[in-house]
């Protein structure tokens, strides 16, 4: 933040032209994210039925953040997301099987933005490198699962994902509907790897890799 | 623009309120409620889904009553049943008809409400089976009433007044017991002088009429009668089991082809119907071949000490924890020369689950 900018504001206040997203802006963005987990995955170890594999389906919830401007053009962003829940369907030799349960995903992510263009500019799309770590919760099995795996309803089988951190890529674009308004828009592509666990001893390892897009409404504070 | 510490203290607020809507941690659970409730749980078939025909007197004074080891756990039908919140299915019909002086003669008693059919000896359509006393010898040492599967679909229909409600499960598990019985017909052929191909023939079309003969009971007293749910399971590879390895490797193959016709006629029987269909067959066949995937220690040798000092029937009928071989059995795959154990039971439970869910039913 230059001293130049700092005088305007001070002098000129909430109607001055102050720069929307320049050096020391913090802004606190909500809206909606979509989450397509691109799965690969690894054959259920024993025992199981050969070649058994799991797919995650995708999943929206609502997200929020705060981006805070460390220069003008170089921002952190720390999105905060409500829950999201996966299906998880069965896939390679038990394909068609259908639901084999639910998990709830809250992925904690932290990313380093470098924003185009000047801090007024009204579009300024940004590109973003971060960490996430992807904390998987509540999972939750059909009776499906308890079926194909020899569990019962008084010792259902159950499944747990492990979290598990990863790197997460951005691309996005945001606009200045006003001073203090703006909305965003961006696709992030993450990496990352989970086990998942059967109660009855199984794991299967699998590569999520999810590709997201997040659409949200910021004010700057 | 308002201070730097205000600005922080107003956001974090603005953040805290969309960690509300953030949801707390939880452990693992299930929702063991399946996509569809039968009402009840019918099954026609022979030993591989009788639940107790036989266990009256001297079999249950020994601890046995289904052909698997006994008391060890629940048969591939108990584990669909209890996925559904029913109860454990119950024969249909109880009772012995063999030698008095061993405890082999109980009276045949039926029990309302109780619909699993399935008959250790039962065929498909011929009434006299493995361990029938007809077929004299041995046989008649046990008696099992081995009524068959054309039979027992009667007999299920004039229990419930002629009709399906609709919301059965319904399962048909049927075909080794003919495949025994013309084997042995076959083989008692060649040993009278009858020409062996001719005779083997005979015995291979003589099963694609009982499996074409399963289909047609299928369709016209199953799904005809009203039953919505039906499933289908194929005979297993019988040519894999310790009876048949214990055969020249022509009989083996001779079986095989008896097993797959009847499999083929079955199949060509059923098209154009909506049952679903389990591949126990192929099922089977994938356990021995990959036994480390499916956990299974033994493919070959059953888990039942056989000799007769143990075991007087030579059979898992009678079998149970007290005359099992040495050592952990509790992964073999079969308990005599032909039924599985408890835990093949399981994993024919699990091929019967997973198209239970294709299917959309669990």
């Amino acid at each position: 933040m230059n001293i130049k900018s700092l005088l305007a504001a001070t002098l000129f206040g909430a109607t001055s032209l102050v720069h929307a997203q320049s050096a020391g802006s913090i802004v606190v963005y909500g809206g909606a994210a979509q989450i397509t987990p691109k799965v690969e995955s690894g054959d259920l170890s024993a025992p199981s039925l050969p070649g058994t594999k799991i797919d995650v389906r995708k999943a929206t919830s609502f997200v929020g953040g705060v981006t805070y401007y460390w220069t003008d053009n170089i921002s952190i962003d720390l999105p905060i997301s409500a829950p999201f829940t996966h299906d998880v369907v069965g896939a390679g030799a038990i394909q068609g099987v259908g639901k084999l349960g639910t998990v709830k995903s809250l992925p904690a992510t932290l990313l380093a933005q470098y924003r185009f263009g000047e801090a007024n500019s009204t579009f300024r799309p940004f590109v973003g490198a971060g960490v996430t770590y992807g904390y998987f919760y509540k999972p939750r099995a059909t009776d499906s699962l308890s079926g194909i795996t020899g569990g019962s309803p008084s010792n259902p089988t159950t499944l747990s994902m492990k979290s598990r951190w990863g790197t997460t890529m951005e691309l996005g674009g945001a606009y200045n509907v006003t001073k203090d308004w703006s909305a965003s828009l961006s696709v992030t592509k993450t990496f990352i790897k989970t086990t998942g666990t059967l109660s009855t001893g199984q794991t299967i390892e699998t590569t999520l890799d999810p590709m997201s897009v997040k659409f949200g409404i910021g004010y700057r504070f | 623009m308002k201070p730097f510490l205000t600005r922080i203290a107003a956001a974090s607020v603005a953040l805290m309120a969309s960690l509300l809507v953030a949801g707390c941690g939880g452990g693992s659970s299930a929702d063991t409620t399946p996509k569809f409730s039968p009402s009840s749980v019918v099954s026609f078939g022979d030993s591989l889904s009788d639940q107790g025909t036989y266990q009256v007197g001297t079999v249950a004074a020994l601890g046995g009553g289904q052909y698997t080891v006994n008391g060890i756990g629940p048969s591939w039908l108990a584990r669909i049943a209890a996925l559904y919140g029913l109860a454990k299915p119950c024969p249909a019909q109880q009772g012995l008809d063999g030698l008095a002086s061993q405890g082999f003669s109980v009276p045949v008693k039926n029990n309302a409400g109780c619909f699993a059919y399935g008959q250790g000896g039962s065929r498909v359509t011929n009434p006299v089976g493995p361990g029938n006393k007809l077929l004299g010898g041995s046989n008649a040492v046990l008696g099992q009433l081995t009524v068959p599967v054309v039979t027992q679909m009667q007999n299920h229909l004039a229990a419930v007044g002629g009709s399906y409600k609709g919301t059965e499960l319904v399962f048909v598990y049927a075909g080794g017991n003919d495949v025994f019985i013309n084997l042995a017909t076959v083989q008692a052929t060649i040993a009278a002088g009858g020409d062996p191909t001719a005779a083997a023939t005979a015995g291979v079309t003589a099963m694609g009429q009982a499996g074409g003969e399963l289909a047609a009971y299928v369709k016209a007293m199953v799904v005809a009668k009203g039953a919505k749910n039906v499933v289908v399971i194929n005979l297993p590879d019988v040519s894999l089991t310790p009876f048949a390895k214990s055969l020249p490797a022509p009989t083996q193959g001779l079986i095989l082809q008896m097993v797959n016709t009847f499999n083929d006629q079955l199949k060509n029987g059923l098209s154009g119907t909506d049952v679903v269909w389990v591949d126990a067959a192929q099922g089977v066949r994938d356990e021995i071949a990959n036994p480390a995937k499916y956990s299974l220690a033994n493919v070959t040798t059953p888990a039942c000490d056989l000799s007769p000092a143990k075991n007087p029937l030579g059979s898992s009928l009678v079998c149970s924890a007290n005359n099992v071989i040495a050592g952990d059995v509790s992964h073999y795959l079969f308990a005599d020369s032909v039924h599985p154990t408890p835990y093949g039971e399981q994993l024919l439970s699990q091929a019967v689950s997973l198209e239970l869910a294709r299917k959309g039913w669990l």
